[in-house]
């Protein structure tokens, strides 16, 4: 390459580098810095070096504990009932008629900005007059107070990430299916393998690259779980549904100013979301997706 | 009826049911923006609306808390900021990811490291930009201004692009742009003048991509505006939602206004929409 062309190539990514330096990395190193001091906005004085004793609260406060722990939680149970779904909702759908139209359709949950989805389900969820409770008593059950309880709070937003993100997982699995090597499909069933064991033995060994990307994206994702929370339940009963995020938005912003704790808890967040992006990165095989790298 | 005749049926209204489980919601928020005030808390709920009413887009419905504030009248400036800032952030993204993803394109320029980093910038969460964002911003006095929301958007944004572009171009054969130098034409010619015309369909996607993006963003709305001189739909949304008994006839118009642009996008360009979103696992 002349020199001349890769100094034009340069100057085009620069604008992109500087943007992602300037509004990613400084304010992830600013932020490590202000989770080792006491900086809180609502006092003047603050902002002392406290080493790292944000750090050692965390593992100290009940509340950090109990939002983290909510946040596993989602990620252990809702992950893998949308993919369970997920697939078995692509296996649904796959040659019906109008399968273009519902998979469209299917689109919609993921779309809608989830505080508009989260609004429409505190709608359905309201005690006394939402439809959900409707439902449960023409089956003579009584009306649950779904925001009341800890256990159905954290059941109905396990419900709102699983309708809000099924679709997502069926869209990659329904055509991850469609793009399956067709010879082997029709080698297997010559070899007289059909329902379950064509899809055990010779679909699901081939779909498994993809499922791990998209279980790997949605765990990046649920890790960052805020919107729904702010929009239904804000955190409650008590702390039963607050997540990872939404504590450090609590202590960080909204109500404690408390700047530095807040960092703190962020910054763990960032450092396992980078873990699993670069995880993830991995696995994407850029180099060849994108055709830098020679095969 | 054969045993596959039946099958099928079974599969069918499995299929119908599951697809009227996850529109439901949308649904409700669909009636319930038309629902005159007496419909809007009743048991048992109402399924379909005695009459359709535009009261609750006009601030006319009621006197309940909240239903001039957000008719349709009460949200236009927040309806100003959501459109200036996805618009801003969507045309500023696409630019800055076109210069980036095409030289990545043609020159291979920092290899798998730099496109995995500028992808990677896409998902990370956003609490953490949020919070040292807010103490940088009110420093500087940039909190409650359409920048404040402008700059943290084009991140994800222009990550997203970048990778949605990269494969466009590769899709351009160098050929024809070398066909344009012997022709006379510099870089920067056969830039503007083949090269953007043949991946106008892949610019257009990764526009309304940034658009959806910004529009719905929550979090850092949330976190960096605080009133009507930047705040946008969502987060107006969130405001009204945190009372104990809300107007819902006129939330839910205004939740339609804030949803239905996206749906509309989504639906248009769904193809371009999916490949980004799971990161080009779908082609």
């Amino acid at each position: 390459m002349h020199r001349n062309q890769k100094k034009v190539a340069l100057m085009l990514v620069l604008p992109a580098i500087v943007l992602f330096l300037v509004m990613t990395i400084y304010p992830f190193v600013y932020m490590i810095y202000t989770s080792l001091t006491n900086l809180d906005l609502s006092k003047v004085g603050t902002g002392q070096f406290i080493g790292l004793k944000n750090y050692i609260e965390i593992f100290q406060d009940p509340l950090a504990r109990s939002s983290i722990g909510f946040t596993v939680m989602l990620v252990v149970i809702a992950v893998p009932v949308e993919i369970l779904l997920g697939l078995g909702l692509s296996y649904l759908i796959r040659g019906l008629v109008g399968e273009k139209i519902m998979r469209s359709l299917l689109l919609i949950p993921m779309m809608v900005p989830a505080a508009v989805g989260g609004f429409g389900w505190k709608m359905l969820y309201n005690f006394m007059f939402g439809p959900i409770n409707y439902f449960l008593s023409l089956f003579g059950l009584q009306p649950i107070a779904w925001f009341g309880q800890s256990n159905y709070a954290q059941l109905a937003i396990l419900i709102i990430d699983i309708w809000q993100w099924t679709p997502f997982v069926f869209l990659i699995i329904y055509a991850a299916l469609q793009a399956l090597p067709k010879d082997i499909i029709d080698a297997g069933k010559v070899d007289g393998a059909n329902g379950w064991r064509l899809f055990l033995h010779i679909e699901l060994p081939l779909l498994r690259p993809i499922l791990y990307v998209t279980l790997l994206l949605r765990v990046i994702d649920v890790l960052k779980t805020f919107d729904i929370i702010y929009m239904t339940t804000y955190g409650g009963p008590g702390s039963a549904t607050s997540t990872w995020s939404f504590y450090a938005y609590k202590v960080g912003v909204s109500y404690g100013w408390n700047i530095g704790y807040g960092s703190a808890l962020s910054v763990i967040l960032l450092i396992v979301s980078i873990l699993l992006v670069n995880t993830l990165m991995k696995l994407l095989n850029l180099g060849k997706e994108l055709g830098l790298v020679k095969e | 009826m054969s045993k596959r005749k039946i099958l099928y049926l079974v599969k069918y209204i499995a299929a119908i049911f599951v697809l009227v489980i996850f529109l439901f919601p949308i649904y409700w928020i669909f009636i319930t923006a038309f629902k005159p005030e007496p419909e809007w808390f009743s048991m048992p709920p109402v399924f379909w609306p005695s009459k359709f009413t535009l009261a609750n887009f006009l601030g006319t419905g009621s006197s309940t808390f909240g239903t001039t504030t957000t008719s349709i009248a009460g949200i236009v400036p927040f309806l100003r900021n959501s459109v200036v800032i996805a618009t801003s952030t969507s045309l500023i993204s696409t630019f800055i990811a076109a210069l980036a993803a095409y030289s990545i394109s043609r020159t291979k320029i920092g290899g798998t490291g730099l496109a995995g980093w500028f992808i990677s910038m896409r998902l990370l969460p956003p609490i953490a930009s949020a919070i040292p964002l807010y103490v940088i911003f009110s420093k500087i006095k940039l909190l409650n201004t359409w920048l404040a929301l402008i700059l943290p958007y084009l991140v994800p944004a222009t990550a997203l692009s970048i990778w949605l572009l990269i494969s466009f171009f590769n899709e351009i054969p160098q050929e024809i742009e070398e066909a344009a130098y012997i022709d006379g034409a510099s870089r920067m010619q056969s830039f503007i003048h083949v090269v953007l015309p043949l991946s106008a369909p892949g610019l257009a996607a990764a526009a309304i991509l940034a658009f959806i993006q910004s529009w719905g963003e929550f979090l850092l709305a949330l976190i960096l505006t605080n009133n009507a001189s930047a705040q946008t739909l969502p987060v107006y949304l969130g405001r009204y939602i945190t009372g104990w008994r809300v107007a819902w006839g006129p939330l839910s118009a205004a939740g339609l206004v804030t949803m239905l642009p996206v749906i509309i996008f989504a639906l248009i360009f769904q193809r371009y929409l999916i490949r980004g979103l799971t990161l080009g696992a779908v082609k």
